[in-house]
């Protein structure tokens, strides 16, 4: 692929060479295209290391782990795009989950139905999430810390609330809620198909209306948006908020596959979801951006992690293989403004 | 970096509200015997369970605890700090599990030149020539009976294959690597028809090490044995044979003993907890540093002490089980 990617465009001999070169250019500047290419020839070569990598149950395990970290991506994808930075979201989510476990925990002692508990755990998780975004966005707007400074603090406070809370073990053993985890139809687990719609919405959000298009304006350049009437700081405020909550359900998501609020659920998740929005295509500079990439490249480090174990590769490759695919995407990114200039 | 930005928030949180001490001076009278107690991340339902049990006995001698550490990193640059702060409130005697043999050497010395006995619990300095005595437990054992609990579990026969998989932590985590070295010892040993099929890390993550698993049932579909060997793998473990309805035909050791860890294995999702005895670590620490103090001998105090790790199996009776549960939250 690097070799085509590479290759200079050949002299325009005849009409076909011309059309075909053309063509090329076309899809060498679709990053979504290659991506898509990127994740089938992965999941082609770890299914021909083993077949059962496209069994249903290894992609509802997938899907799962999936589940686990789009949220926190999509959230991410919009911070990113509005010109910022959002550290805190893998540590809501673990605190998030085990402040939602201690609720959940009583209520399932006193015999309340699994719906009711999961109702309010749910609850739980998203009122922290917005709780800690709207603290992120006090800390930037307030006390003019930078988005990187700001959910730095955070992240630091709910790890270190999320283990001293819980004692550095996980809090409950819900063994209803892991089943319901676990139901599916097909290859799709209902968790993942939940968490897919949320995801859905959320990019059709980003892209089809006009918070979306504030969000890319804002990231483009504060001072245009501004000049064109655009409340920034409040519309920053909600972008971190959403991310914040996004990062709290991710946390339910966590307990609910696990049966257990765990204080380490989310550690290090942040930079798995900068990843996943790297890869993607999303510019860290802000403006530049799809959710579809942020997908794709969810899915390609998830298929990556699985991908490994299943062909029985040694576990100390994994972080290796995540940095590759880091690498390639951010090249080609870097290449293909280069491509719209010529074309 | 980011570690590195956080650790240092989280210590600047910690040295002022974890203390549970009074000034007292050293010098003072033989009554006001004040035991500094240092470790590196104090909510670890590990050193939960050994505050609980040095706490108990200090109580009992009549001395004070003065029990520090950081909230959540376990690492010298948050203990050095700590420990130098702790020294220069002159306490009687200082019991120290270090993060790491050299970094922790010079607090340890400086304590013994000020004239106090200093005992190392759970991990110890590289020169222990002049502690009073170092307590710790046996990881290559707990492998070692891991192994055993989980032979016992798959109904072992010789002539059968039985694959089995290993999730730890990290590549680099010393208790880690003692334990998966005492549990492949014990396989070559005994059990020649163990086949030890997958080892994976976690990062001390459960959610990793669920996902681990998750991928090991599909790959091995004969899977027979799983040694989780540490906290979070115990609960990632446990929570993906439920998941996949195989409690019961996975035998699944895990280690360490949660509380939520402990009512799984009364319901049999786990086949064994290997136990550490921590509680029993700090109560013989402060034991060992009050009899120093008092009789001013190292008569009856053994240097080194190695508790074995306990085997928890469903049928072990309630009451011993209550007694190796770590206290939690």
């Amino acid at each position: 692929m690097s070799s085509v990617t590479e290759k200079p465009a050949p002299p325009p001999a005849t009409a076909h060479a011309i059309r075909s070169a053309d063509w090329l250019r076309s899809v060498l500047a679709n990053q979504q295209f290659l991506l898509l290419l990127a994740l089938l020839a992965l999941v082609a070569y770890f299914t021909s290391r083993d077949s059962v990598f496209l069994s249903s149950g290894e992609i509802a395990a997938m899907l799962t782990v999936f589940a686990e970290l789009i949220l926190l991506a999509v959230g991410e994808t919009y911070v990113i795009i509005s010109g910022g930075i959002d550290l805190s979201v893998g540590a809501i989510a673990g605190f998030a989950g085990v402040v939602a476990a201690f609720a959940m925990r009583d209520m399932i002692s006193a015999h309340t139905s699994e719906a009711l508990v999961l109702t309010v755990g749910t609850i739980t998780c998203a009122a922290i999430g917005i709780g800690i975004g709207l603290v992120n966005a006090a800390l930037m707007n307030w006390a003019r810390l930078v988005p990187f400074v700001a959910t730095l603090v955070t992240l630091g406070a709910a790890t270190g609330m999320a283990i001293v809370l819980s004692g550095g073990g996980p809090i409950g053993a819900d063994s209803a809620a892991i089943s319901l985890s676990a139901r599916r139809i097909g290859p799709f687990p209902y968790l993942a198909l939940v968490v897919i719609v949320i995801t859905a919405i959320s990019g059709l959000y980003l892209h089809k209306t006009r918070y979306g298009r504030f969000t890319f304006a804002a990231g483009c350049s504060a001072f245009a948006a501004r000049a064109v009437g655009i409340n920034v700081r409040r519309h920053l405020t909600s972008v971190y908020v959403l991310s914040g909550l996004l990062a709290g359900l991710t946390g339910m998501v966590f307990y609910m596959v696990l049966g257990s609020g765990a204080p380490t659920s989310g550690d290090g998740a942040e930079l798995t979801a900068i990843a996943a929005v790297v890869i993607g295509g999303v510019s860290l500079t802000g403006g530049v951006g799809l959710i579809t990439g942020t997908i794709l490249g969810a899915l390609i480090l998830t298929v990556v992690q699985s991908g490994l174990i299943i062909s029985n590769v040694s576990p100390n490759y994994d972080q290796v293989a995540v940095a590759a695919c880091i690498a390639v995407a951010a090249s080609l990114q870097a290449l293909r403004p280069a491509h719209r200039r010529q074309s | 970096m980011l570690a590195i930005a956080s650790a240092g928030l989280l210590a600047a949180c910690s040295s002022s509200s974890s203390s549970s001490s009074t000034r007292t001076p050293a010098s003072g009278g033989s009554k006001n015997v004040t035991i500094a107690f240092n470790m590196g991340s104090e909510a670890d339902p590990f050193f939960v369970a050994m505050n609980t049990g040095a706490e108990a006995e200090a109580k009992a001698l009549g001395v004070t605890l003065d029990w520090q550490g950081n909230p959540s990193v376990y690492s010298p640059a948050t203990q050095i700090p700590i420990v130098t702060e702790m020294l220069a409130e002159r306490p009687s005697a200082l019991i120290i599990a270090p993060t790491d043999p050299n970094a922790l050497q010079p607090a340890v010395n400086s304590a013994i030149a000020q004239g106090m006995p200093v005992v190392n619990v759970d991990t110890h300095v590289s020169d222990l020539s002049k502690v009073l005595a170092f307590i710790t437990g046996n990881n290559m054992q707990g492998g070692e009976v891991a192994a055993d609990a989980m032979a016992k579990a798959m109904h072992y026969k010789a002539g059968q294959t039985y694959q089995v998989a290993v999730g730890m932590s990290s590549p680099t985590s010393t208790t880690d690597v003692e334990r998966l070295a005492g549990f492949k010892a014990e396989i070559a040993a005994k059990y020649p028809s163990i086949q030890l099929v997958a080892v994976a890390y976690s990062q001390s993550v459960a959610a990793t090490a669920n996902a681990n698993v998750s991928d090991w049932l599909t790959k091995y579909p004969n899977l027979k044995g799983i040694f989780a060997i540490d906290g979070t793998n115990a609960s990632g473990a446990s929570a993906a044979l439920q998941a996949r309805g195989l409690v019961g035909k996975i035998a699944l050791v895990g280690y360490d003993a949660y509380s939520t860890d402990v009512a799984l294995l009364q319901k049999g999702v786990f086949a064994a907890l290997i136990a550490q005895q921590p509680g029993l670590e700090g109560q013989m620490a402060v034991a060992d540093v009050v009899k120093y103090l008092r009789t001013k001998s190292v008569a009856g105090i053994p240097h080194l002490v190695t508790l074995p790790n306990i085997v928890l199996t469903p049928t072990t009776p309630a009451s011993v089980l209550a007694k190796y549960t770590y206290p939690t939250a």
